[in-house]
């Protein structure tokens, strides 16, 4: 359900607000939203307590280990880092750096 | 009887958008001047109809569902995505679709034989099929027919299965008259990375894959690209070559043979491709 989340943050400006204003309650609601889902695709998900604490702690090093898809993981981060935490250009570097020692996590959805 | 007038395959990039605009980066002119050749080959070809093959990037089509391959049919389809909007400045567009000649390669009550097509009849279409339009067909003009594939979310289809199509996509439109003149264009990248160690490294990723594809396309041999263009290479070329395998299509929509054009244009995002069928 990574992936999942990660599209469900970049893909309307105000979920994406809503995350960085307050990550934990998003997560929270995304996650009670599968108590009561509506067919056919139900909102929300379910996280492992490590893919958790990555989302909560905007850990894009964590979740590229854990095998999120490369391409919703660098327009989620892009989203949330720019540009008030940093340049496009400076987030790259960081992303590169961070992600290298892991190699080719298995990304199959 | 029905003729593909002209095969194309373009790059997409849509990070291009705010910046092939003038003053035109130089590392960039070759890349704007390439798509200025091919809108004129394009609008030369007078096409009544362009089949699209692209490649949806989790915008519509997620984990909830996820085709091999789709065909859109519908009247006229909504393009880009409010994400798109916000990380390329990409407009919102209308484009006019053809059921009729999507139907064609579809099926209608059945589908065709060997090809298990999904179909949308709202398809909504992201910068893949955005891009390419907004430079070959600036005007919106032409009726497109999207042709979804899979290039993004494993399990992917094989190279082979990727020649399949294109291959059905010609027999379809030659044994027709739904339409008389069609354009099959094609759009994807060469080696290409994004959210992995190699991203932006101001040059190509894996230049030795580039010029072993720029060769294929100008030879005209599908065996050794599909030979060669295994899950496990595209990967080890970059995240996001997988996207390559459009170009297969092309070349087997084209008849297998070597492309008229076949240029692997380099700039800050390393190599686009530009690949051509003309007819002669």
């Amino acid at each position: 359900m990574v992936n999942k989340l990660m599209w469900e943050i970049d893909r309307r400006d105000e979920s994406v607000e809503a995350y960085k204003r307050d990550t934990v309650a998003f997560i929270d609601g995304w996650e009670a939203a599968t108590l009561s889902p509506v067919p056919p695709y139900p909102d929300g998900g379910t996280l492992t307590p490590d893919e958790r604490q990555a989302f909560e702690d905007w850990d894009f090093e964590r979740l590229y280990a854990l095998g999120a898809h490369p391409y919703l993981l660098w327009h989620l981060v892009r989203a949330i880092f720019v540009p008030e935490r940093m340049t496009v250009e400076e987030l790259s570097d960081a992303f590169k750096d961070a992600v290298a020692e892991h190699g080719r996590p298995d990304f199959a959805t | 009887m029905a003729e593909i007038v002209l095969t194309a395959g373009v790059p997409h990039t849509p990070l291009l958008w705010r910046l092939l605009r003038p003053p035109i980066p130089e590392d960039l002119g070759m890349v704007a001047s390439n798509f200025d050749r091919l809108r004129e080959k394009l609008a030369g070809s007078r096409p009544d109809a362009i089949v699209l093959v692209a490649s949806d990037h989790f915008r519509q089509l997620v984990t909830s569902n996820m085709p091999a391959f789709m065909i859109g049919k519908a009247q006229e389809m909504r393009g880009t995505h409010p994400n798109e909007e916000r990380a390329f400045g990409l407009p919102f567009v209308r484009v006019p679709g053809d059921p009729e000649l999507a139907r064609l390669l579809l099926g209608h009550r059945e589908l065709p034989a060997g090809f298990d097509f999904a179909y949308s009849d709202e398809p909504w279409l992201d910068h893949a099929f955005v891009v390419p339009l907004l430079y070959l067909t600036p005007q919106l003009d032409v009726p497109v027919v999207p042709v979804y594939t899979n290039t993004n979310a494993p399990p992917l289809p094989s190279a082979r299965r990727f020649v399949e199509l294109g291959r059905h996509l010609r027999a379809s439109i030659l044994g027709s008259s739904v339409r008389q003149r069609v354009a099959v264009i094609g759009t994807g990248h060469l080696a290409f990375e994004l959210g992995g160690p190699r991203q932006f490294l101001g040059t190509s990723p894996d230049p030795e894959f580039d010029d072993q594809a720029r060769k294929w396309m100008a030879d005209g041999d599908v065996d050794a690209a599909v030979e060669t263009c295994t899950f496990d290479r595209l990967l080890a070329a970059g995240n996001l070559t997988f996207q390559f395998l459009n170009f297969l299509t092309c070349m087997a929509a084209a008849g297998g043979r070597p492309a008229t054009i076949a240029e692997t244009t380099p700039c800050r995002f390393g190599h686009e491709p530009f690949f051509a069928w003309e007819e002669m």
